[in-house]
């Protein structure tokens, strides 16, 4: 497929990892004055899970349709199973996408939609019967061959669509928000499926998303996007306990963001107190910082344990969110934190957090993370 | 303390109001009127052609008289080698016309459609022009031209004024579809291995196809009865049907004339027909009509 190529890869430089399914060197993306992509290095290896997440204009969809050859980068080198691929066009690269909208044939039923790109390769009919009842049952579509796009609801067109890109055994899938368009329900019953899928075909996903909570449940690792960069990469864990910018912190789950200056082995908050930390090598004494506490983490009054860094603050919201309730708590005029209590077999009566109530609230030192501006 | 709601005394009357008050919305909704109004609206729409069509299966040759059924009048009709070489001509015309105005016009709509920023709008206004230009206008300035530039008025002079016109027709019905089109699906194609030219051989013109056809059958419409433009850009022979028909009855009305008119009704209404059905012979759930009417299929 990438005859034409074979020739300049044998000066392929040695950073270009042979296990990677895409990989992306030193890519820029211009539009007109506006650069939607800066410098973006990034390795994908097979078989991932690999979201992109980010705010909308964050250079997400940009960079998956680079992937998939709907645009060509400004600057920089694409590599797709270790080829570089600038010179081919998207109908000849082993990548297939699913679109936000579905963008399914709607003059064709279910079944030509999925055979679609298994009749362009001119693969044989009885070949393409097969692989595309395979597609359909992995989609549990078993039985609707014959029905139209527009009698299908968004559940089943989504499925029709990934059906459509799976059934051509890519080498990578390339999914551009694929569930947007589903309610909540549906959404989270596609995000186990589409794990699923993944584990079960083995292809590499590109997904991209601005959900937090879809990115850390269906990857094995995300890309934070925000204004064209990649900000932090790693396992959901990684970026959601050790977020390394404020930025990530804060886009990612609900993060308490405190104001401060490191002092020693600790951080001087803008209220005065004192907190311990395990302030990096990099941050001298004297730099600002922001302190990050993930509302999990804080205990209330009586669930302090000794050895937490302990403040004190008025209760001036409370969240009733069912399994959890929100406590959000002031400790001076502006600054906020917000505390995660579970509503196990514990938790008292209710009127706990009245309003106007004078709390503490402590986490241990090492919950506290330490982040530069930036 | 109770739940119950109060019982009011005066709650008695309350349901012979609620009925006058709804014989009163249905009277206000379909005043009685509307349908008689509607109905002569209907009768002196068609009267005058049924007659037309009527006495051109008249046995007698009175315009007034019913005098029996015969195809006389048609058998003279077709019987005149001049009348015979004019319907030829008028489907002559309208057949290429059809074809021309429906393929520049399509492509014409691919341009507009796909074409941003300020020219492009500008031309997206120019294309409707030929629409509201008065017919008497557009025939004039043809026949200037063609004088002008010293071709010879002919059956070419004629198609080339009419597919001028037609054209317009043609681009406002795809482009209202093809603007309609999720630009999704043309990535989606080329995503699965099509390239462009499969892109649009397997997915825009299957979409658009049903726009395509409405529009070209509404052109031969158009074309083949259309009088004005035919009648200062046609040369001395032959003659379209409609000028040829203007000719004759300079001299008299004859009832060949209600058999020729009766034939010129049927050809329009076939291909109007064949607009609205062939969309739904295969398979589609949009009728032709929906098309022209730019209605979204659902």
């Amino acid at each position: 497929m990438t005859d034409t190529t074979t020739s300049e890869t044998a000066s392929v430089d040695s950073r270009a990892e042979v296990d990677a399914a895409v990989a992306l060197e030193g890519v820029w993306k211009r539009f007109g004055e506006q650069v939607a992509v800066r410098d973006m290095n990034l390795t994908i290896g097979r078989g991932e899970f690999f979201s992109m997440l980010g705010p909308s204009g964050c250079g997400k969809t940009t960079t998956l349709r680079m992937i998939a050859g709907f645009e060509q980068p400004s600057e920089g080198r694409l590599l797709l199973e270790g080829q570089p691929v600038a010179d081919v066009p998207p109908y000849r690269r082993n990548v297939n996408t699913v679109f936000q909208g579905y963008a399914l044939f709607e003059h064709l039923d279910v079944f030509r939609n999925v055979a679609f790109g298994l009749e362009r390769k001119k693969v044989e009919k009885a070949e393409i019967r097969r692989r595309v009842g395979e597609a359909l049952e992995l989609v549990r579509l078993t039985g609707r061959e014959r029905a139209r796009p527009r009698e299908l609801s968004g559940g089943m067109k989504q499925r029709v669509a990934l059906a459509r890109a799976l059934v051509n055994h890519p080498a990578v899938l390339l999914l551009d928000e694929p569930l947007g368009a589903l309610d909540l329900q549906l959404r989270k019953q596609m995000q186990v499926e589409l794990k699923e899928i993944q584990r079960e075909v083995g292809i590499t996903f590109v997904y991209v998303t601005h959900d937090q909570e879809e990115a850390l449940a269906v990857s094995d690792r995300i890309a934070v996007m925000n204004e064209g960069v990649i900000v932090q990469c790693g396992a959901p864990e990684e970026v959601y306990e050790k977020p390394e910018r404020p930025f990530v912190a804060g886009f990612i789950g609900i993060s308490n963001l405190l104001e401060g200056v490191v002092e020693g082995g600790a951080v001087r908050l803008s209220g005065g107190a004192l907190a311990s930390a395990p302030v990096p090598a990099s941050c001298a004494a004297g730099t600002a910082v922001q302190l990050s506490v993930r509302p999990e983490k804080i205990a209330l009054d009586e669930l302090i344990e000794d050895g937490m860094v302990v403040l004190s603050g008025v209760v001036v919201e409370r969240v009733y969110l069912g399994t959890t309730t929100q406590v959000i708590v002031e400790l001076a005029p502006g600054v906020r934190l917000v505390a995660l209590e579970q509503n196990t077999y514990r938790a008292r009566s209710d009127d706990r957090w009245e309003l106007g109530t004078q709390v503490r609230l402590g986490w241990r030192p090492e919950h506290g993370l330490v982040l530069r501006e930036g | 303390m109770s739940v119950e709601a109060p019982v009011r005394p005066d709650a008695a009357p309350a349901p012979r109001r609620v009925r006058r008050s709804s014989d009163q919305a249905r009277e206000f909704d379909r005043p009685r009127f509307l349908v008689g109004f509607t109905g002569l609206f209907y009768l002196f729409l068609f009267l005058p052609i049924a007659i037309v069509v009527l006495f051109s299966f008249n046995a007698e040759r009175s315009l007034q008289v019913f005098g029996g059924f015969s195809l006389r009048w048609y058998d003279a009709f077709l019987s005149s080698e001049s009348y015979r070489s004019s319907l030829t001509a008028s489907i002559e015309i309208a057949l290429v016309t059809m074809v021309v105005a429906t393929v520049l016009g399509t492509t014409l709509a691919f341009g507009l459609v796909r074409s941003r920023g300020r020219t492009g709008g500008a031309f997206n206004v120019l294309m409707l022009v030929p629409l509201v230009t008065p017919e008497i206008v557009a025939g004039v300035s043809a026949l200037l031209l063609f004088t002008q530039m010293g071709l010879r008025l002919s059956l070419e002079t004629i198609m080339l004024a009419h597919i001028t016109f037609s054209i317009s027709y043609v681009t406002v019905v795809v482009r209202a579809r093809l603007a309609a089109l999720d630009p999704e699906i043309e990535a989606a194609a080329m995503d699965l291995g099509a390239t462009r030219m499969e892109v649009m051989r397997l997915v825009i013109l299957p979409a658009l196809w049903p726009a395509i056809l409405a529009s070209g059958l509404l052109v031969f419409a158009l074309s083949f009865d259309d009088f004005v433009l035919s009648f200062f850009t046609t040369g001395e022979s032959p003659q379209p049907l409609p000028v040829r028909i203007y000719s004759a009855i300079r001299f008299g009305v004859t009832p060949t004339i209600n058999a020729i008119g009766t034939l010129m009704l049927a050809i329009s209404v076939i291909a109007i027909g064949l607009a609205l059905a062939l969309p739904r012979l295969f398979g589609r759930r949009e009728s032709g009509l929906g098309v022209l009417l730019g209605e979204e299929g659902a």
